[in-house]
């Protein structure tokens, strides 16, 4: 091996990049970089700064100086605010402990080829392919008062079984709604991953002794550290940006106060408030928070 | 921050409009006089610019079927009139109104439709409207003074164009009354309509459909029962926080509200407004608290349902206050003033409230109550003839909760709390005192 010393070659080659070259890395780095600054990072931080302003979101010059007053009112006044925070908690619980488990089991079945896999994947993925909004059209002909399974039971619109407007329940009734489209996301993703397995590992363990469950725990899921990752990102970030389902069934009223819909409620239509900045400004830091400490720990293993 | 000095009325003497007058009051005498009217004076008054404002676009917020006959007509009417275009956009309607403070710094249409009183003043303010007064000069005289007053922003020039009313009130089906053996014209107080709904009830019946899923439904309800309890004043004063949430007088709104939930439907936070509807379609619901608007669906149905329809005043509570007050909302249209095309939009709603527009949009024969001074109440039928009498007997009209108080209070505050009250209806303390702590926390204006 040569001395770094003699070996400037490195950044001399960089340097050596042709005019065409640089137009191209500059346009491909370039542009998108620009895009993501342009539509997430400024508004980002201009919806942080706004949120400790009272403005309508119409005139800049109406622009007023609140210092903490939206965070105070939401923490101190709006009981909205902690109905919504529970049921994100109940939300996030429900898919970390039920859906994405689920969705992992059924991945796992289909990888090991038991009979109808094809049509089981196909069943379970479908969901996937609509949008949540389109899930929550769906389901809402399904489930309100006059909608198809009331129907098919024989009630009517004055004795129907009421699954979005039973306080008690509804959150469960959307929760699975939601997780028939979040298991078949799971799975996929998983199989995905379950797939790249080299077949010889669980050869090795079965050879070894070992039974199903510990094969899984011991060999499979460690193998799959980057598919988890990923699927446990995404598990928390589904959970605390559910909106859409939920708008589309209740609207902007307090059918289900989640944060996602408690943002959209005080920011859009005439009742626009840098509240509903404050309350994004919250949901950011809910939702990177976790993401954030878990990554580090994950590459702080990897490191070690 | 709230002007607590604003308790004085508009009146037509004193037709500016004071950011304080969150309610709007218009006297009875003159909104009468104006839909009884004579018939077609002024109405062919040249109102039209006409000829060259050049192609334009309108905005509807209503993707229903009778109000889209209606507005396609307009739309028709004058295109023919005037040799201009008019290309006829659509939106649902909540999502035309959550959207509407970007739809208007976008790129609205020329023309839309609005409604008056605080939503309309709100935008008017923002600078987001085009000043309609000169529309007013050429079609003015065919309005009556309290419709101008409703039109009216708070710099004192108008940014509306009103088209149509409706009354709230209770809605009956008159072919069930007469099975009940129901007669509904001496159901007067509180104790006449309890023991209706008994009867209702009794035949197992919904006695009062209630809805309550959008979130809006139920303030109509709040709205009446308060005026009925404490008055219009004490609920004019509340909408604009010159009264509190937490005062025994609004905490007894809801004891008289929750007398009425044993009559409800069970399943009130799962319908929308036309859910409820249905109940009282489908003959499951005896009466039903709702503007009159919606007779345009029964009339999708049937002209035998539209026919069929009836409404009286909400019951008297207080003896003092007999059944003096209504809620009833003003309808019609507004200009974008960063539309394209301001002439055009000024010059199509100067057609749309003229006779000439009006008379198009009644010639669909959709039900509607004008605003215009030149229907003739002679040609209403039954059931609009019976709005008139509701609304005569009215003297003070407030426009409807989500139109009279501020809207990041109506919207975000009021709607999801009177949903939580249904959730569990003895809550009405912590509600109450919730309102209030919101109330205060608002941003100044």
């Amino acid at each position: 091996m040569s001395s770094s010393a003699t070996r400037p070659s490195r950044s001399r080659r960089r340097r050596a990049f042709s005019r065409g070259d640089r137009l191209t890395l500059g346009l491909f780095v370039g542009v998108p970089t620009f895009l993501h600054l342009l539509l997430v990072w400024i508004p980002a931080v201009l919806t942080i700064v706004l949120s400790f302003t009272y403005w309508t979101g119409i005139n800049f010059g109406d622009i007023k100086w609140a210092g903490t007053a939206n965070y105070t009112n939401i923490v101190t006044k709006t009981p909205a605010f902690y109905d919504a925070l529970r049921n994100n908690v109940i939300w996030l619980v429900w898919f970390a402990l039920i859906s994405t488990p689920a969705g992992v089991l059924l991945a796992y079945q289909i990888d090991r080829q038991i009979r109808g896999h094809r049509f089981y994947q196909s069943a379970y993925y479908f969901p996937v392919v609509l949008s949540l909004a389109v899930t929550g059209i769906i389901w809402n002909f399904m489930l309100r008062s006059d909608g198809f399974i009331n129907g098919i039971i024989g009630r009517d619109i004055d004795n129907a079984i009421s699954f979005f407007g039973n306080y008690d329940i509804n959150i469960y009734v959307i929760m699975v709604i939601a997780s028939w489209r979040h298991v078949g996301y799971i799975m996929l993703l998983y199989l995905a991953g379950l797939k790249a397995i080299d077949p010889t590992l669980r050869e090795a363990a079965s050879i070894d002794g070992a039974t199903e469950w510990e094969t899984f725990r011991k060999v499979i899921l460690p193998a799959m550290r980057p598919v988890n990752i990923i699927i446990v990102v995404i598990t928390i970030i589904e959970s605390l940006r559910a909106f859409d389902i939920i708008y589309v069934i209740y609207g902007t009223s307090a059918g289900l106060p989640i944060l996602g819909v408690l943002v959209f409620q005080n920011i859009a239509g005439e009742g626009a408030s840098m509240k509903g900045a404050a309350y994004a400004v919250i949901l950011f830091v809910l939702s990177i928070g976790p993401i954030i400490a878990y990554l580090r720990q994950q590459f702080r293993e990897d490191v070690s | 921050m709230h002007d607590a000095q604003g308790g004085k009325y508009m009146s037509a003497e004193n037709p500016v409009v004071r950011e304080s007058d969150l309610g709007f009051r218009m006297n009875r005498r003159q909104l009468l006089a104006g839909a009884a009217g004579v018939a077609g004076a002024g109405a062919l008054l040249a109102a039209c610019g006409g000829g060259e404002v050049g192609p334009l676009t309108f905005g509807a917020r209503t993707v229903d079927e009778s109000p889209t006959k209606q507005l396609k007509a307009l739309v028709a009417a004058y295109e023919a009139k005037t040799g201009n275009t008019v290309t006829y956009n659509a939106t649902e309607s909540n999502a035309f109104q959550n959207n509407l403070s970007q739809y208007l710094q976008g790129t609205p249409d020329d023309a839309f439709q609005w409604m008056a009183g605080y939503r309309m003043q709100f935008f008017a303010q923002q600078g987001l409207l085009v000043d309609l007064s000169d529309v007013w000069d050429k079609i003015g005289d065919q309005y009556a003074e309290s419709y101008k007053i409703a039109s009216t922003g708070l710099d004192g020039k108008q940014y509306f164009i009103p088209q149509s009313w409706y009354p709230w009130g209770l809605h009956f089906r008159k072919s069930m009354l007469a099975d009940l053996g129901i007669d509904v014209d001496g159901v007067y107080n509180w104790d006449d309509f309890l023991k209706m709904l008994d009867g209702m009830k009794s035949k197992g019946l919904v006695g009062f459909a209630a809805a309550d899923k959008g979130g809006w439904e139920a303030m109509g309800t709040f709205d009446i029962i308060n005026a009925r309890v404490n008055g219009y004043q004490y609920h004019v004063d509340l909408m604009a926080g010159r009264e509190k949430w937490t005062d025994p007088r609004t905490a007894k709104v809801f004891e008289y509200w929750e007398q009425l939930v044993p009559y409800m439907n069970d399943n009130v936070l799962d319908l929308e407004w036309d859910g409820a509807m249905q109940l009282l379609l489908q003959r499951k619901a005896g009466a039903m608290l709702m503007g009159s608007w919606f007779g345009g669906n029964f009339k999708e149905q049937s002209d035998a349902d539209y026919e069929d329809l009836w409404i009286i005043p909400f019951p008297e509570i207080n003896p003092e206050h007999k059944r003096d007050t209504i809620d009833a909302p003003i309808d019609g249209f507004c200009a974008a003033k960063n539309g394209s095309n301001n002439e055009g939009g000024a010059d199509f709603l100067a057609f749309a409230g003229d006779m000439e527009g009006v008379q198009a949009v009644l010639d669909t024969g959709v039900p509607m109550t004008s605003a215009n001074k030149g229907q003739d109440t002679s040609t209403y039928d039954a059931f609009q003839k019976q709005q008139l009498a509701v609304m005569g007997e009215a003297k003070y009209i407030t426009q409807f909760l989500d139109r009279d108080t501020r809207p990041d209070f109506a919207g975000p505050v009021v709607g999801p709390e009177l949903q939580n009250w249904f959730k569990n209806p003895k809550d009405v303390n912590k509600i109450l005192e919730s309102l209030q702590s919101q109330w205060d926390a608002l941003p100044p204006l």
